[in-house]
This record gives structure tokens, sequence and C-alpha cells, in this order.
């Protein structure tokens, strides 16, 4: 009888290790299982879904004092960026629009996050956006420069050497190009604004994505919903913010008049990419599984719209 | 001071004015890095302009003050740098071309570091000959077609003809290739490549562009550039002594110069130097009769001479110097040149009966008719246009309009609240606007309409919405309507189908752009409808 302290392995442990596996395997099989929000919450993980939702509703509220607190409520940053880590945020800012006229993300809601990636020990903060427009004069016209000027984050100029060809793999795209910043992250916050479109009847979370990709981008409307959904599996963002302080309701997704924006003073945070538009689906008054990408992006397991099965709450200030 | 410093003063002031002229052409683009307030921002639309006055040397031009005034009668922007160059010149002659052309400093290297001719070769190519003559036919060609109402001296305007060639030829094409390389080193598997080509690209774009710049007939501007540079082998200075016409006005202009060269013949031992480095050709040797037309101030013969036989003086009062060797050929044909080809030019229609209908200008361009007197064609608009949509015409805009600005929809599209191509034009050809005149106007350079035989849920029943995505005006000026129609396969579908309302199209050409019909897109921007002209209107209006 040897000693054991050379045996990488005992045969009760061996037998532990495979009965893990197994429980894995299986649990990836249930995805499309109703009970698979409760077996996530039973393994253990901190990852329990949510959805907050944040109002501004005294006069004079900060956004940046309204994003602190959506965090606050998540649990704090720390709970999803660990220090040294590499942060990309993904902003809409694609089209050439000030600030006040909705159609891009809101520069202080960037700022506001930036910062707090900071605070967590970011090494490194990237803002990353395929503009429409012209990146320098999106850049510089909806306060995204600024911003990145201000907090000292990369704004990354969108040039074609960045636009590498993965594999999506999902059920419409196969190959595409992608902006690679976003995929050379240890975490990325997706950062987008809520508005209307006349094709997938909203700009959520999910279609953000888009903004992502590069290649034949305009081609992508003739299959809308699979595609963002496609995206929206490849990309996986740790956090959702939906800047919902100005929501664009008509003429979107350029917009291009303050008439066509209505104030709603709010952000909505999820760890669910699903949830956080279904979420902001409510403030248009469209039900969640109307639209057809939050319909698939649940069919397809990246998260649910049935907001009730998971965890909700609510702040004011 | 000794002859040697007047030399190395001009060496300096060469190198000083070729540089700043690099660095400003470098600067006519739109930098990565405007940052503005977005508090700013949130009160209303901002104004983005360029951080440097890339108009300088244009304003410093004489002819194209002059023949902007004749034709298009009105002064330019900073023309009084114009009026100094030319006192400058009354007194001190061509200076000018000496000390500060930046064509002339490229074309003086050319010429004198490593030159082809040696010797006694050197010293026969700087003879003066009849064909400097033929300067004088250009301009006063340029000035007569001016006065006919056809200003096309920017084709051959040093100053312009330069910050076309290496704005748009020259430096777009270096951009290309190296962007190839980056682009091909980004999509390598090796890491290291990589980063080197993500980090050289973050050095070499603000220099040489953001994207892969094109500019169609470039090829012909970069040709005729680097031709015009080799002439420099055959005899130096080739260009300002047989072609510049910026030089020929100074020339003339030089009459009276008070800034002398006085020639001492008793000293003179006939070693030709003063000849052999003469750029000009402007007989400095004693014995023969000093040009103060050709003499472009180089100061080398003076700083040449062994014996001190040839000096700079200034003497005062000012007298007439020799007068200029014109000739009646070059007066003559000039004349009838320059009032045959502005009409010639309109024979082809385009300013009395129908203009092209793809021939969309800036926004803020005046009426044909005046842009043609006031377009100096310089490559400024289309070098600054972020989207690398203006291009250089080749057809057209007739042989009367050849290089002037064309938007190309399918390379790029005006955006809706830039303003930089009127920001920045030399002459005004292109009016300054602001944010608010040209959405509030609105500007409209065009408009768009729709090819239902191409366009995907006309032609196909095919979902596709870009067009309406994309339009930048509020309301929208493609708005959609949805039917159901049966297809092909007998099959009924639900159709959103694009529709154009000219009432609010700019013509911003973004629709086609981003047309997923690449090519020939299904949605199209003609110039009809375009705010610059009375005649191309298409609706009744108000």
């Amino acid at each position: 009888m040897g000693s054991h302290d050379n045996d990488p392995i005992t045969r009760r442990e061996s037998i532990k290790k495979l009965l893990k596996i197994s429980q894995g395997l299986a649990l990836t099989g249930m995805t499309a299982w109703p009970f698979q929000r409760d077996l996530a919450a039973f393994t253990g993980s901190t990852r329990q879904n949510f959805v907050i939702e944040g109002i501004g509703r005294s006069q004079k509220y900060s956004v940046k004092a309204l994003t602190r607190k959506v965090f606050e409520t998540a649990g704090g940053i720390q709970r999803f960026i660990s220090k040294q880590d590499v942060v990309v945020i993904k902003p809409n800012i694609s089209w050439a629009r000030a600030p006040h006229l909705g159609a891009t993300t809101h520069p202080e809601v960037l700022e506001a996050v930036i910062e707090l990636c900071q605070e967590a020990g970011a090494k490194k903060i990237r803002i990353a956006d395929h503009t429409i427009h012209d990146a320098r004069r999106c850049f510089a016209i909806t306060g995204a420069g600024m911003v990145a000027k201000k907090t000292g984050a990369d704004l990354v100029y969108p040039r074609s050497s960045l636009m590498r060809k993965m594999k999506i793999q999902g059920h419409r795209l196969d190959v595409w190009p992608v902006f690679v910043p976003l995929v050379e992250a240890d975490k990325v916050i997706n950062l987008p604004v809520a508005k209307v479109h006349v094709l997938s009847d909203l700009t959520l979370g999910m279609k953000n994505w888009i903004g992502a990709v590069g290649g034949r981008r305009n081609a992508l409307h003739q299959d809308i919903h699979m595609t963002i959904v496609d995206l929206a599996q490849f990309f996986k963002p740790t956090l959702t913010l939906v800047d919902a302080i100005r929501i664009m309701i008509h003429n979107g997704p350029s917009g291009g008049n303050a008439s066509d924006v209505s104030v709603s003073n709010r952000l909505i945070l999820s760890n669910d990419p699903v949830a956080a538009d279904a979420k902001a689906a409510d403030l248009f008054n469209f039900r969640p599984q109307d639209i057809g990408f939050i319909r698939l992006g649940s069919k397809w397991g990246l998260g649910t719209y049935e907001l009730e099965k998971i965890h909700q709450s609510k702040v004011i200030i | 001071m000794k002859a040697k410093h007047f030399v190395w003063i001009r060496r300096i002031s060469q190198s000083f004015f070729l540089i700043f002229f690099i660095f400003l052409l470098i600067e006519s683009r739109l930098p990565s890095d405007i940052y503005l307030d977005y508090s700013i921002a949130i009160t209303g639309e901002q104004n983005i302009e360029l951080n440097y006055p890339v108009t300088f040397f244009f304003q410093l031009d004489p002819l194209i003050a002059v023949t902007s005034f004749i034709s298009g009668h009105q002064w330019i922007k900073g023309f009084g740098w114009a009026i100094g160059i030319v006192v400058l010149t009354l007194f001190f002659g061509r200076l000018f071309c000496g000390f500060i052309c930046p064509l002339g400093t490229i074309h003086h290297l050319m010429s004198f570091v490593r030159p082809a001719l040696k010797g006694q070769t050197m010293v026969r190519a700087n003879q003066k000959r009849p064909d400097h003559k033929f300067k004088y036919f250009i301009l006063i060609l340029l000035l007569m077609a001016a006065i006919f109402g056809l200003n096309f001296t920017g084709l051959l305007d040093p100053i312009a003809f330069l910050f076309r060639s290496l704005s748009l030829a020259i430096f777009p094409g270096l951009g290309t290739g190296i962007k190839e390389v980056f682009d091909l080193m980004a999509q390598s598997d090796i890491k290291i490549l990589n980063y080197i080509s993500y980090g050289g690209e973050i050095i070499v774009s603000p220099v040489f562009g953001y994207g892969y710049e094109a500019f169609k007939s470039a090829w012909l501007m970069g040709s005729i550039f680097i031709i015009i540079l080799f002439l420099n082998r055959i005899r130096p200075r080739f260009w300002c002594r047989t072609l510049c016409p910026l030089g020929a006005l100074l020339g003339l202009l030089a009459r009276f110069s008070i800034l002398k060269m006085e020639k001492y013949s008793e000293k003179c031992t006939q070693c030709q130097l003063c000849t052999k480095t003469c750029p000009g050709a402007a007989s400095p040797i004693p014995g023969l009769e000093w040009d103060p037309t050709e003499c472009m101030f180089c100061f080398n013969c003076f700083n040449v001479c062994p014996e001190d036989a040839v000096v700079f003086k200034l003497k005062w009062p000012p007298k007439a110097n020799k007068a200029p060797d014109i000739g009646r050929r070059a007066v003559l044909g000039g004349l009838i040149g320059g009032a045959s080809l502005p009409l010639f030019g309109r024979l082809d229609g385009r300013i009395h009966k129908v203009s092209d209908p793809r021939l969309i200008r800036p926004p803020g361009a005046v009426s044909e008719n005046n842009f043609l007197k006031l377009c100096q064609r310089c490559g400024l608009c289309m070098k600054v246009c972020p989207t690398n949509a203006i291009n250089p015409t080749l057809t057209e805009a007739g042989m009367a309009g050849f290089w002037t600005p064309n938007l190309i929809m399918l390379q790029g599209y005006c955006e809706y609240t830039c303003t930089l191509c009127g920001s920045v034009c030399p002459t005004g050809a292109i009016h300054p606007l602001s944010v608010r005149e040209k959405i509030g106007g609105p500007i409209r350079i065009g408009s768009a309409y729709i090819v239902r035989g191409r366009c995907l849920p006309w032609a196909e029943n095919g979902p596709c919405i870009v067009c309406e995505e994309h339009c930048p005006t509020s309301p929208k000026a493609i708005h959609l309507k949805e039917g159901t129609y049966r297809g092909g396969d007998g099959k009924t579908v639900r159709v959103k189908r694009p529709y154009v309302d000219l009432n609010t199209c700019v013509g911003c050409g973004i629709c086609e752009n981003k047309c997923p019909v690449r090519g020939k897109p299904a949605i199209r921007v003609m110039a009809a409808g375009e705010s610059r002209s009375v005649k191309n209107q298409i609706l009744l209006g108000e």
C-alpha cells in the first residue's frame, strides 16, 4: 500500500467530479425548461436575474445620482465588475444628434457608468460603437467625446481594421464582421437608449448590438428580429442599462426634433437582456411578447420577458 | 548682411511656408478629437468648424482674389492678405515665388537637390527662352475667361493646383496603400501584428484619412502633378518659368520694384556660375540685361558670384525696370482663347437649358452660373467632407465645370447637420451656412426618388425599411405604407413600402448611400429640387 499523495484524484473524488459534470450537462440541456431560473438560483450563483427600474421623480434629480442609485439597488457595481477588468461600454451613439433629441445614449448616464466602473477598479474602460453617421461627428455631438475626455475612458474609433469576421453561429447569421473591442473585454455593459423603430417596433438593448458589427448591416433588416437575437446571444453583456431618461416616441430611430421625444426619467438595469427590453417596452405601452425580438429572445433562452419570474424592484429619487 | 544670409533666410522661409501649407492641408479634415461641451450641446445645434485657418494660402493668392472679383464680382474672405502680396511685389518683385510659394519650393527642391543637368547643360537650360512667354498667355486666358463668366483659374493657379494634387491624389494614394497594409495586419492571427496595426492607424489616420478615401479622376491629378515635377529635370523650376499664371501676374507687378539687381561688368570673369544657379532664367550674368519679371529673388546669383559682380540693392525712388517680354502672340491668343472658352463652355446647354440630373452640388453652393464664376476646383470641400461624398466632376458639369465638386451618394452622403464644406470654401462658391440655416431653411441639394423596379418591398415584397430608418429629417421625408400584396408565387404578404415626401426631402442622399441594393440603389437622389436653382424646382411651393 503506497501513499495516496502521488495520486492526483482519488476514486471518491473522481466520482464526485463526474457527478458534477453530468449535473452541468443536465442543466445546459434544460435551458428551455421553465424551472431553469430556479435551478440557476439553486446552484448558488450570484447571478440571480433581476430587473431594476429607477425613476427620477423629484423636481431636480440628477441623472448621475439616479444611475448610482440603480446600481446600488442591484447590489453595487462591485458585484459585476472586478478589479483589473477590461470593461467595454456599448452606448448607442449612432447618430450625430444632440443629447436632448433622444436619439443617443445620454452622456450623463454614460459618464456615471464609467465613473462607477472606475470606482470598482476596472483596469481599462472603453466606449465602443460602430456609428451610422461619421464617427467623429457622432462623438462630438452626442457628448460621448466630452465624456471620454472628462473620465479618461478610451473612445474607440470604429476603423475598418477593427472589424473582424467571427463565428456568430446564430440561426440566421453564421459568420459576420464584429467590432473587435466588444469581444476583447472581460465585461461588457450595454447602454442603449429607448426609441421607437419602424421595423422592429422598438430599439432597445438587444437591437443595440447591430451597432457592434460591421459588414452589410443594411441587409440585417430583411430578418430583423432573428438577427437581433443572433447578435444578442453572441455578445451576452454582463449588464444592460436602458437609458429611458428621454424616450423617442415618434420618427425613430433617428428623430431630429425635440417634439419626437418624451421625458420619462427612467433607467432600467438588468442582467437579463430580454427582461431589460421587456421592462422598457412597457414604457411605450407595448406588450413585451408582441415585440418580435423579445419573444424570440425568450424562446431561444436568452432570458425571459415574464418579469414576475425574476427579481423586480423599483427605486425612486 | 552677406549674400549667404539672404539665401539662408530664403531657405528658412521656404521651408516654413511649405511645412505650414502641408500642415494646413492635413488639418483640412474633421479631427477625431473634437470634444464639445454637451451642456452647450443641449441648448441647440452647434456649428463644428476647423481649428485652423485652412484657407490661408488661398487668401494669400492675388490671382484667386482678382479672378474671383472680376468674374464673381465679390471680394473673397481675407483678400487683404492678397493685397499684402501685391504691395510686397510692387516694391520687392517676385519675392512670393522665391520665399513663400509652396509649389515653387517643391520645384526648387526638385531642381537643385541632385539636379539632372550639370555644367554647361545647366547653363544652357537657364537661358531665357521664347517659351517663357507661355505663362503670360495662360494669365491673359484666365483673366479674359473670368471676364466672360468662367473662372477656371484654379486649374492652373499654383496654390489650388498643389492643394488639389496633394489632398485628392498624393495623400489619399499613400493613405490607401498604408491602410491596406494595416488592414492585412489586423486580419492576421498573430497578436503583435494586430497591435502594430491598431497603433499605427491611430498615428497615420489623422494625416491620411480615417477610411479609404476615394476621389474620381484623382489618378489624372496625381499623374499631372508627377509629370510637372519631372519637368524640373528638363529645366529648373519649369512650371514657374513657363506655366505659372500667378508668377506671370507677379512678374508684371514687379516692373517698378525698388529691389534691383546691380551688375558690375568690370568685375565679371564670365564664369557663368550665376546663370547656372538661376532658377528663373532671369539673365543675371553681366552683359545681359536683368529680367525683373522672371527673377524670383532667390539670391543664388548674389551668393555664388565669386567676384561680387552681381548684387541686389534697394533703389529709391522707384523707376521702371526692363519691360516684360509678353509678346503679341501670347496677348492675342490669350484674349481669343479666354473669350471663346467661356462661350463654348455654355454650348452644352447646362446653364441655359438643363443641367445634369446627377450633378449635386454641396449644400450652400450658389447658382450654377455663379458657381462657375467662383469655384477654384481647389478640392478643399472634397478634402473636408467627412463622408467622402464630395468628388471632382469629370463630365457631369460639362467642360466648364471640370473638377468642380459633385456629391456621389454611393460613396458618402451629406450629413444633416454638417456644414464644413461651406465653412472652408475659399471663394464663397459654397456659401457658409450655420446648422440652423441648413436644416431650418431647409437647404435642399436635390431630392430622392424610389426606383420601384429595384426596391425590395416594391419589386420583391421583401421587408426593408433602411431608407426610412436613416432619413434624418423630422418628420421623415420617407414614410412607409403597409399593405397586403400578392407575390409572384401567389402568396399574399404584409409589406411596408416606402414613399418619398418631396416637401420634406432635402436630398442628403443617406437613403441612397445605405440602400442594400448596391451599385444602382433603389432610391436615388437627383439634383431636381435643389434650393440654389429657380429653374430646377419640382413643386409649386407656397
